[in-house]
């Protein structure tokens, strides 16, 4: 099964196979001699690899993990090759438009559009709140308002889904 | 001596100062909000108080509320430790006029320093040496543009009433001076309901450099060397050195006795920290901070003095017993706090709940820390969980101490600033002393790429690993509402053993 790990826009692609309860590991389609060990049930991995030895912590789902290597971290995001053909596709079909997300945990204050609203790209569609400040969030792209997944009041992390937009076909 | 205190505190500090009472066979009283009910804090001291509610308005900065709960204590005295109400001078006129010791300053201390323009003209008189500029807030455009001449470009217009950076506006031309000062009065209004603005010379370069006094109540006062803090982002500190590496002896002895004059003009008791700009060879008086500061314990490391011990002790009213002669640097000490930010997203606060957390440890590193397994990190309070700390013989030896302790943490849950100290750290201009207030925010704060290939086999092996494991064994739902059942039960106990404590407490 190959994995894509996404940082940023750097992608890496990981194949494993599991031959005799052995894992097969290539690393952007060279062979990787690892040994992965697990040190608890609470993502402590040991990984050995060329003689040496590299001890993570590795936090989150198995969509988006934060991996820290000595003091150093990385936020990875991950896709097999079924999700990453249906994220493309999704991808392809928003054209630009989709899920508008909270990039910072904090209140909604207020909700500027309505469903089925039209909106041009830019256009404020709701504030929210965070550290003290009052942030607009504009529209990634011009489109449709699909649907509002936060109202006005509402807390929110960040990540979580504030509003979806549809783009117009042209 | 005291018998027993009260921490109007949370966090790191709240601890740090229960630490030291528990050292000084002295009983401590934390109070907490309902957000903190299993904190650390609520459970190292020897009774805890309720206070309620979840903002720090309707907990740790409702005066009634604490005073009450020193009454109802027993204690005799209250530490505030820093932020909250360590600088509101009602609050320290009114504990003592409830008749309990404050461990602070005193009030007319506080109001002083708590002012720009007043701190300015009081230090000005004094013979502090200020940067360049009006001692008075400036009225209007046509004074302002007049002024800002006679200073001399670039200048800084500030808010009377603002602090923490906010309200400043740098002009480098006098053509855009108009538009600027209106600009800076209109925010300061929004921001502080303040409109006055003063005007003074913008230190280019500068570095943020600090000396910890000490006064008792009899006339006497030292001060503990200076503090380096020159690494910040929109004036929060990440990493404070001592000693700086700037200052030569005389000019450290020179800093030093500024210091104690400031102290000495406004009548100071207690810990307090003066704060100076550095630039090309000069310092110039910046604030001074009436009550003990987050990055003390650099100071305590090369002094070997423990300055919350020294301030319960001058609160309570016993000299200091020792001179300026007595105090010297021992070697060299580092900090790093540990914020829950993001420092790959312009270090935005990141909230959630801690879980995988390895404390570094070895010779040297001390750990100042409010972080538990389990910790709901939320925006009701400041985002610093805690500190890391080392001492090394000389710097060399301390900056690589603490890349090292840095490399064997691990907080897992949210976001830390440490990939961002770690990267000061092992940066040549750092290494080499060469920076100023500005380093921090020209890095771009990235993790090595070279490690990308690993860690990506790493993850996905993870992710595989995590797939097995849901589909051999479904019960995750089981054993998260165990670990569910578990908290609450928890905080039930922390709750149950609330005003009464030390003794019930303990079963």
């Amino acid at each position: 099964m190959k994995t894509y790990v996404h940082f940023g826009d750097r992608t890496r692609e990981v194949e494993i196979t599991e031959r005799l309860g052995e894992l097969v590991v290539t690393l952007d389609g060279e062979p990787c001699e690892v040994s992965y060990a697990e040190a608890d049930s609470h993502g402590q991995v040991v990984l050995n690899h060329m003689g040496k030895s590299y001890a993570m912590s590795i936090e989150g789902t198995p969509h988006a993990m934060a991996i820290t290597l000595a003091g150093h971290r990385y936020d990875a995001t991950l896709e097999d090759e079924r999700e990453r053909a249906a994220n493309l596709a999704a991808r392809a079909k928003n054209k630009g438009g989709g899920v508008v997300k909270a990039v910072m945990p904090g209140v909604v204050v207020e909700v500027l559009v309505e469903e089925g609203q039209a909106v041009e790209a830019g256009q404020p569609l709701l504030i929210l709140e965070a550290m003290k400040m009052q942030n607009e969030i504009g529209a990634p792209g011009s489109g449709t308002v699909e649907r509002i997944h936060a109202g006005a009041g509402d807390a929110v992390g960040a990540g979580d889904k504030l509003l979806s937009l549809a783009v117009a076909d042209d | 001596m005291f018998r027993r205190i009260l921490i109007a505190n949370r966090g790191e500090i709240a601890l740090r100062v229960i630490r030291t009472a528990r050292e000084m066979d002295i009983e401590c009283v934390a109070v907490y909000s309902d957000v903190d009910a299993r904190a650390l804090h609520t459970r190292m001291a020897h009774v805890a108080v309720p206070l309620g509610g979840e903002l720090p308005s309707e907990s740790y900065l409702d005066m009634d509320k604490v005073l009450a709960a020193a009454r109802e204590t027993g204690a005799e005295a209250i530490h505030p430790g820093y932020g909250f109400l360590s600088e509101n001078a009602t609050f320290a006129r009114r504990v003592e006029e409830a008749g309990l010791a404050w461990i602070g300053p005193p009030a007319d201390a506080i109001t002083t320093m708590g002012d720009k323009i007043v701190s300015r003209r009081a230090m000005t008189e004094a013979g502090v040496p200020c940067v360049p500029g009006l001692v008075d807030p400036v009225d209007d455009v046509e004074t302002a543009i007049r002024e800002a001449d006679a200073i001399g470009y670039p200048i800084a217009i500030k808010a009377a009433a603002g602090g923490g950076g906010k309200g400043i506006r740098i002009v480098r031309d006098p053509s855009t001076m108009e538009s600027a000062f209106r600009a800076a009065s209109g925010e300061a209004v929004a921001s502080f309901g303040d409109g006055r603005v003063y005007l003074e010379r913008y230190v280019d370069g500068p570095r943020h450099i600090e000396v910890q006094v000490m006064f008792d109540a009899h006339g006497n006062g030292v001060h503990f060397f200076e503090r380096e803090c020159s690494i910040q982002r929109r004036h929060q500190k990440l990493v404070e050195e001592a000693p700086s590496c700037i200052l030569d002896e005389a000019q450290r002895a020179e800093m030093g006795a500024v210091a104690l004059q400031a102290g000495k003009a406004v009548g100071y008791r207690g810990a307090g920290t003066v704060e100076f700009l550095w630039s090309n060879g000069s310092f110039y008086f910046l604030e001074m901070n009436t009550r003990l500061q987050v990055e003390h314990p650099v100071t305590e490391m090369i002094t070997g003095v423990d300055l919350v011990r020294e301030q319960i002790r001058v609160a309570d009213g016993e000299p200091l017993g020792y001179g300026q002669d007595d105090l010297s640097i021992d070697g060299h000490s580092i900090e790093v706090r540990i914020n829950a930010e993001n420092p790959f997203e312009g270090f935005l606060p990141s909230t959630g709940t801690l879980h995988n957390l390895r404390m570094p440890g070895g010779p040297w590193v001390r750990i100042d820390s409010g972080m538990y397994r389990g910790l709901e990190v939320g925006l009701q309070y400041d985002p610093m969980l805690g500190k890391l700390i080392v001492w090394g013989r000389d710097r060399a030896e301390a900056i690589a101490r603490m890349i090292r302790a840095i490399q064997e943490m691990n907080v897992g849950g949210v976001h830390t600033g440490l990939p961002a100290a770690l990267q000061v750290l092992q940066h040549e201009r750092f290494v080499n002393g060469d920076f100023d207030t500005h380093f921090l925010e020209s890095l771009d704060i990235q993790s090595p790429p070279e490690h990308e290939g690993i860690v990506a086999v790493a993850a996905a092996i993870h992710r595989h690993r995590l797939a097995r494991r849901r589909a051999l064994a479904p019960s995750d739902a089981a054993r998260d509402g165990w670990l569910a059942r578990n908290r609450s039960g928890t905080a039930r106990h922390v709750e149950r053993a609330g005003v009464a404590g030390a003794t019930e407490g303990i079963r």
